[in-house]
């Protein structure tokens, strides 16, 4: 009984026990060199179907200096297990460092990974010129606030590697601002084979930030070439402690006005020569160097005696690497005057002193007459500046009542704009080309009077061909060569522009050369039998077939 | 004598009249800049727009610091006078000392300015009708042209060769706006995250091109080209008053 009853306990206990996740891990290889590549993979076996992982990437914090990307996941949709590896490269400290242990999210449970850990010696061998790798280029300097740091991300081929592309820059700047300048850039020939992705990065406030930066770069085994489509992914990461200070007060120039760098006064260019009294000008100072140019505050110019200062309108050149400052100047004097002086100080973070810069003035010759009301000769030094506010130079003073008989309308539209402007003038050309048309076709049938004539001659030989056939058909000889007669008197009248009776046999061979004589004879005297007392010659059978051939030939000539 | 002294009494009494300045010029004088907007925006409204009226709001504008719509006004005002001296003197002043910049006017727009566009359309209507009915009326009497014909007809047609570049110019200088915006980009393409190439100015005068997406694209006084977005600029040739770029649109 006792034995009956511990079986069963065990059954029972076996039946309530809870099947554990079980998670294994593997880094090849194991110990790597500092900077060397590696492959991570997790095999997670649970004992319920996992479902589809989520938020893998977020929820893995690699160490300091180690980059590590998921490179690819096997998760059935009917299966308790799954498969993730893990692409990385070693960090540059020697020891062991640890993953921190995290959570693989799947759709049903969450399964907990155990610290993982990579082991970096410099006993390993390898070749760092091998295989390609990522390098960050920036200063390892203190920093100043507004400063602007040109840094870059260098990915540069190995000697069985190349980098053929790159993507998913991430920055993490706490305190700084950061633009990327230029992405995927060809690295220099001495650098050899890779890419180089630069970045500018200005500190906006003192103290120590953190700045990281992560990306992916696209690496191939040997040539690359549309055969080899073996690229695979390779993370970078970076993380680097930035100190940044404020540029030191300590023998900091009054007009300093936030350039840092080193800089070049290129010079002063003026728009005009040789201006008149009160016109304005445009002076452009143009400095050039590597530095803030965009943050600098454009220096001061203060007018004095001979020169009004209007502020102006600046246009920056990013692209040339220089900054224009640009200034509206009057002259209030003729003769030959200099330009105000244009001074500005640098603070070079290299050498962490200060520079001045001083523009210099350029000489101009200033035509015309001194206006009268010129302040420097009448005022007194001990009164008062500006008491009168200066009027605005150049505005007109408004008329708002004058009025001009000629110049009237609306700014809104143009009269061409005007809804049925065009399509009258339009209908109103046609016209004009229609009534042009109508006339000139009148006066051309007028002065040729023929053309109606011979247009009626050829109605009445039609009409008697039809009445010719008509009398054929009935056997009626005398109507037939009556008709056929009285069509060709009309045909050959309206040619010889003649009277139609007047017609004889001698007009219609002028007409119709090779016409038989004898049978027109007979067809005249057929025709014309009662006004002759002797009977007409009797009709031949082709008679009937030749006249009507004649009529209908006369009536064919044009 | 009597009749006489009050006849020129009744034709001086008008032009003493256009000489007082109203409240908006008395505004204007004492430097209440915004009143003398408000009541020269409201004149123009009630009593027309003319091109003193739009030139005068222009020079408040400017004193208030709104470039842009100073530079519609004075654009417009030019539309309907080339000549008027207060407008000209407001683009002069804006492009010498305000930092505001326009396209340098071609060959033909400086010979359409000589008078406004409607004047060069009815003057080449008028030359073209002349020259038509010249050509028409002696073929319709049926007569031969006479020697005055003959020659009204060389003028009429001269008339209208010289119209014809005026016509280009005007139709030239109505493809043009102002920059509107304080902080405008232009951009490579036109679209909403279009790189933005280089900035213009409020108050720059651009000449427009062809829209598209709701953008427009333009080509600055110095021959940048570029697209911004349509509500950016306002186009010189337009209703008196500049628009008001902050007020929302009915649903």
């Amino acid at each position: 009984m006792r034995r009956l009853l511990a079986v069963c306990a065990g059954l029972v206990l076996g039946l309530l026990a809870r099947a554990e996740d079980r998670v294994s891990w593997e880094i090849t290889p194991r110990v790597t060199a500092p900077g060397q590549p590696f492959r991570l993979q997790i095999m997670v076996e649970s004992d319920v179907v996992l479902g589809g992982a989520q938020f893998i990437s977020r929820e893995i914090k690699p160490p300091r200096g180690m980059a590590l990307r998921l490179s690819g996941q096997i998760i059935r949709p009917d299966s308790n297990e799954a498969t993730f590896n893990f692409s990385g490269v070693a960090p540059e400290q020697l020891g062991e460092h640890v993953i921190p242990s995290f959570n693989l999210r799947f759709a049903r449970k969450a399964v907990t990974v155990p610290e993982i850990r990579l082991r970096v010696s410099d006993q390993v061998a390898y070749r760092r010129e091998a295989q390609a790798r990522a390098e960050l280029v920036l200063p390892d300097r203190v920093f100043y606030v507004g400063e602007l740091i040109r840094g870059a991300i260098r990915m540069r081929g190995g000697e069985d590697e190349a980098v053929v592309a790159s993507y998913g820059l991430e920055s993490l700047a706490e305190g700084f601002s950061m633009a990327v300048t230029a992405e995927r850039q060809a690295l220099p020939d001495e650098l050899g084979q890779g890419l180089q992705t630069t970045f500018d990065l200005t500190p906006i406030r003192e103290g120590v930030g953190e700045f990281s930066l992560n990306g992916i770069m696209l690496v191939q085994n040997g040539e690359a070439g549309v055969f080899n489509q073996g690229g695979r992914d390779r993370p970078f990461a970076f993380r680097r402690r930035l100190t940044v200070a404020h540029v030191p007060e300590r023998g900091r120039p009054p007009e300093w006005n936030g350039a840092i760098g080193r800089f070049v006064a290129e010079g002063l260019q003026v728009s005009k020569d040789r201006p008149e009294v009160g016109e304005p000008i445009r002076l452009r100072a143009i400095l050039t160097g590597d530095g803030n140019l965009d943050r600098i505050l454009p220096p001061d110019v203060r007018g004095d005696e001979t020169w009004d200062v209007l502020p102006a309108t600046e246009r920056r050149r990013h692209a040339e690497d220089q900054r224009m400052f640009v200034y509206t100047l009057v002259p209030r004097l003729p003769g030959k005057l200099r330009t105000p002086a244009v001074r500005l100080a640098a603070f070079d973070p290299a050498t962490k002193t200060f520079s001045r810069l001083e523009f210099a003035p350029l000489e101009l010759t200033v035509t015309g007459n001194a206006p009268a009301q010129v302040d420097l000769v009448t005022a007194d030094p001990a009164a008062p500046a500006a008491a009168q506010p200066k009027a605005v130079t150049g505005l007109a003073t408004p008329e708002p009542n004058r009025s001009s008989p000629f110049f009237r309308g609306s700014p809104a539209g143009s009269l061409g704009d005007a809804q049925g402007f065009w399509s009258a003038n339009a209908a109103a050309l046609g016209l004009v080309v229609a009534a042009t048309t109508v006339t000139g076709v009148l006066g051309y049938l007028a002065a040729h009077p023929e053309i109606r004539r011979r247009r009626r001659a050829r109605a009445v030989m039609r009409a008697a061909l039809a009445e010719a056939e008509a009398c054929r058909r009935r056997g009626d000889a005398r109507g037939l060569a009556a008709a056929v007669v009285r069509g060709l008197q009309t045909g050959v009248a309206a040619r010889l522009d003649a009277e139609d009776q007047a017609m004889t046999q001698s007009d219609v061979e002028r007409v119709l050369p090779g016409a038989d004589r004898a049978r027109l004879d007979g067809l005249f005297q057929r025709a014309h039998a009662d006004r002759f007392a002797s009977a007409p010659p009797p009709a031949d059978a082709g008679e009937a077939d030749a006249g009507l051939a004649l009529l209908r030939r006369l009536l064919a000539t044009r | 004598m009597k009749t006489f002294a009050l006849l020129l009494l009744c034709w001086l009494a008008p032009l003493a009249a256009a000489e007082t300045p109203g409240a908006a010029g008395q505004a204007y004088a004492r430097g209440d800049y915004a009143a003398a907007v408000e009541l020269w925006g409201a004149e123009i409204r009630s009593d027309g727009v003319t091109a003193a009226r739009l030139a005068a709001l222009g020079n408040a504008e400017w004193r208030l610091g709104r470039k842009g719509r100073a530079m519609v006004c004075w654009e417009r005002a030019l539309l309907i006078d080339p000549r008027d001296p207060v407008a000209r003197a407001g683009i002069r002043h804006g492009l010498d000392a305000g930092g505001v910049e326009r396209p340098k006017p071609t060959a033909a727009e400086e010979y359409a300015a000589f008078l406004t566009a409607d004047l060069w359309l009815l003057l080449a209507v008028a030359a073209f009708w002349t020259t038509v009915l010249c050509v028409a009326v002696p073929r319709l009497r049926g007569r031969p042209a006479s020697e005055a014909n003959q020659w009204t007809r060389v003028g009429a047609l001269t008339v209208l060769a010289l119209c014809v570049p005026g016509l280009w110019g005007g139709r030239s200088l109505d493809a043009r706006a102002v920059i509107r915006r304080a902080e405008v980009s232009l951009r490579l393409t036109p679209t909403q995250f279009g790189e933005p190439l280089r900035g213009v100015a409020e108050g720059d005068v651009v000449r427009t091109e062809r829209p598209l997406n709701g953008h427009v694209r333009v080509r600055t006084a110095d021959g940048k080209t570029g697209w911004v977005r349509a509500g950016e600029i306002e186009a010189v040739r337009g209703p008196g008053l500049p628009a008001d770029l902050d007020q929302k649109t009915a649903p």
